[in-house]
């Protein structure tokens, strides 16, 4: 039963501690700094977050995504065949993206992108560090396609321009990689097309798969998505309280791990030990805790920075306490 | 207000520099409170004459006061607070923008007047009518945390009782237009429609003042024809970001003959100031379909991100289409 993330941190603390994060950028914009210089800073906060996860006592950590803007732009503007448009809303959030733009044939740009990224990460975490990607149905439906005009070919297109960068992650050593997906809650009907997608993209990836949702109902998607060929499932508990009921109503098959959200990433309301035992309690009577993860309900980027490690701190707690109270091993 | 093509803007106007550079230093303690009230009135003032010297029918005050428009309310550095509320830390909205996010930390409770004095000053610079400005429940809820309600539905009923008490101050100090914006509206369209409707109807339930809402970007094809549902005499919609797209919605479903529409015929995201015969374009294609009495001539949205010099072109060309429109149709 191992605690972990499920991607973004914030990048920027609160007063007095310094946004040097958000003043590099700035100077980046205004010419006054080197992309290098930049680089470097993002190097330096993504070593500070991964510090903080792991301070908060996180099992699994992420590098917070630090030099991503949004899960969309990194990798569409990484891949060949993007142009990048103006802002939209990021589902019912009171977050923006610049929408990417499908203008041409959609083609890994050869030399992996996110490989060097997660290395850093690893070589500054005493703990794992997961390789997070956004999947091929939720980087298709949130583009604008000006140039396949069938949604399912996109969708074939980025996972075959995906499958190289996940066949890297994994040979570089990430010991799990996360594949993004929350847009197949708002579009179940994409699930077989998932399912291929998937297939395509996980060839020959031997380390552990994970596929994570947020913010919906997972109601017309389940169980039927735990026949994808990933290994562990991620849930929002939080959000839509009635995933508990539909989670329930199933048998957790014996070959899959569940990734239960049970701590809110959204609102600043901080949760109660007892409440984090209580969920996982609950949680056991689905799932053996040995298949179970705990995290919060999606990135961490909707808090401030101070609440989202004080979150992670709470989650850790509560899954100590859990595992005492249940008799469980870490 | 009865009449045709009736001009006014949306909300806020862009705050000169010395106002901004005062605003910094009130939030590092090292101006008081007086100062920064002096110069957010002197800048009001620059506004109100530059509506005047213009032509709006309308005016707003321009917000020079507010940072955010639900933080203001929240505590922000020389804002108000609603009780219950706080300030809470920075939250990136995208690219490198952050905004410290309220928290809604107790029982909602309207402090007293907070928009009063700043309309009766505005109201007090002219003899055109000033519009009171607020935010909606569903909006300040929506854009801020809730540690306090069980369900976001009992926050934003008690936030609308603190914005009805806040219209009942503005009604009571001589206001007779009321713009309540929910931006955050077509957040959960399936969701929780119904609740921001029904708060809407909290906030104005048996007031005697013409209501105004406004509601910009998003999908607004997901809230037509509903949005009529909500109580106001005026709804406006950013018409020019989207080149007039909201047209169709009102050939499928036609606007009823009892509210007014607001069109935004300036784009407030773009620096280039349109020129009047895009903006007589614009008004002719809605004069299609509703008389002129029903219309109601707008920027898309406030102007405050805009240099001053092109907020007041935007104004200016389109108070310019309007009179070229009504000497055509032979309005006046």
């Amino acid at each position: 039963m191992l605690t972990t993330v499920v991607g973004h941190y914030p990048k920027i603390p609160n007063r007095p501690r310094p946004a040097r994060l958000r003043q590099a950028i700035a100077r980046y914009e205004r010419g006054e700094i080197s992309r290098e210089e930049l680089a470097r800073i993002e190097d330096e906060v993504t070593i500070e977050v991964i510090q903080e996860q792991v301070e908060a006592g996180i099992d699994i950590v992420s590098d917070g995504q630090i030099r991503w803007e949004d899960d969309q732009t990194y990798i569409a503007r990484r891949l060949h065949g993007f142009a990048i448009n103006g802002l939209v809303r990021y589902l019912d959030t009171n977050t923006y993206f610049r929408q990417p733009v499908v203008r041409g044939q959609v083609r890994h740009p050869g030399e992996p992108f996110l490989v060097r990224d997660w290395r850093f990460a690893q070589e500054h975490s005493p703990r794992p560090v997961k390789a997070i990607v956004t999947g091929p149905v939720t980087l298709a439906r949130l583009s604008q396609d000006e140039s396949y005009g069938s949604h399912e070919r996109l969708v074939m297109a980025l996972a075959e321009a995906l499958a190289p960068e996940v066949k890297a992650l994994a040979e570089a050593g990430a010991p799990i990689v996360q594949i993004s997906e929350p847009l197949i809650l708002w579009h179940p009907e994409d699930l077989p097309l998932l399912r291929r997608a998937l297939a395509t993209m996980l060839a020959g990836v031997a380390c552990e798969t994970a596929l994570y949702t947020w913010f919906g109902s997972i109601e017309r998607i389940y169980p039927q998505v735990l026949e994808l060929p990933v290994t562990t499932f991620g849930v929002d508990l939080v959000s839509q309280p009635r995933n508990w009921q539909v989670l329930g109503q199933h048998p957790f098959p014996a070959d899959r791990k569940l990734a239960a959200g049970i701590v809110d990433g959204r609102n600043t309301r901080m949760e109660q030990v007892e409440e984090i035992v209580a969920a996982v309690r609950h949680l056991s009577r689905i799932v053996p805790p040995d298949r179970l993860y705990l995290n919060p309900s999606c990135g961490l980027e909707y808090l401030p920075r101070e609440v989202a490690q004080a979150k992670l701190q709470r989650l850790a707690e509560g899954a100590r306490a859990a595992r005492q109270q249940l008799g469980v091993e870490a | 207000m009865q009449g045709a093509l009736i001009t006014s803007a949306v909300g806020s106007y862009p705050k000169p520099d010395y106002l901004v550079r005062a605003r910094n230093a009130f939030a590092q303690g090292k101006l008081e409170v007086a100062e920064l009230r002096r110069l957010e009135r002197q800048a009001t003032e620059y506004w109100v004459r530059v509506q005047e010297r213009v032509g709006l029918d309308v005016l707003v005050h321009g917000e020079q006061e507010r940072g955010d428009m639900v933080a203001f309310f929240a505590g922000e550095p020389g804002g108000v607070v609603i009780e219950g509320m706080r300030l809470g830390g920075l939250v990136r909205s995208y690219g490198n923008r952050y905004y410290h996010k309220p928290i809604i930390a107790g029982k909602l409770r309207w402090p007293g007047p907070m928009t009063v004095d700043m309309w009766r000053y505005t109201q007090s610079l002219t003899d055109r009518p000033v519009k009171g400005m607020l935010t909606g429940p569903y909006t300040m809820v929506e854009w801020s945390f809730n540690e306090h309600y069980p369900t976001r539905e009992a926050a934003v009923m008690d936030m609308a009782l603190v914005i009805r008490e806040e219209v009942k101050a503005l009604v009571a100090a001589g206001c007779r237009y009321i713009q309540i914006d929910e931006p955050a509206i077509h957040t959960r369209p399936e969701e929780d429609f119904d609740l921001a409707v029904e708060a809407f109807r909290r906030v104005v339930e048996g007031i005697d003042c013409e209501f105004h809402t406004h509601i910009c970007y998003g999908p607004i094809e997901k809230i037509y024809p509903g949005v009529l549902r909500l109580p106001v005499k005026q709804i406006h919609l950013a018409f020019k970001n989207t080149n007039y797209q909201y047209l169709k919605l009102l050939e499928e479903h036609p606007w009823p003959a009892d509210k007014v529409l607001g069109v935004g015929v300036t784009d407030v995201h773009n620096h280039k100031v349109e020129s009047v015969e895009e903006v007589v374009e614009g008004l002719r294609l809605v004069l299609k379909l509703l008389p002129p009495q029903q219309v109601w001539v707008l920027p898309d949205c406030g102007l405050k991100t805009r240099t001053p010099e092109e907020a007041e072109g935007k104004l200016r060309v389109m108070v310019e289409g309007v009179r070229q429109l009504k000497r055509e149709l032979e309005l006046e």
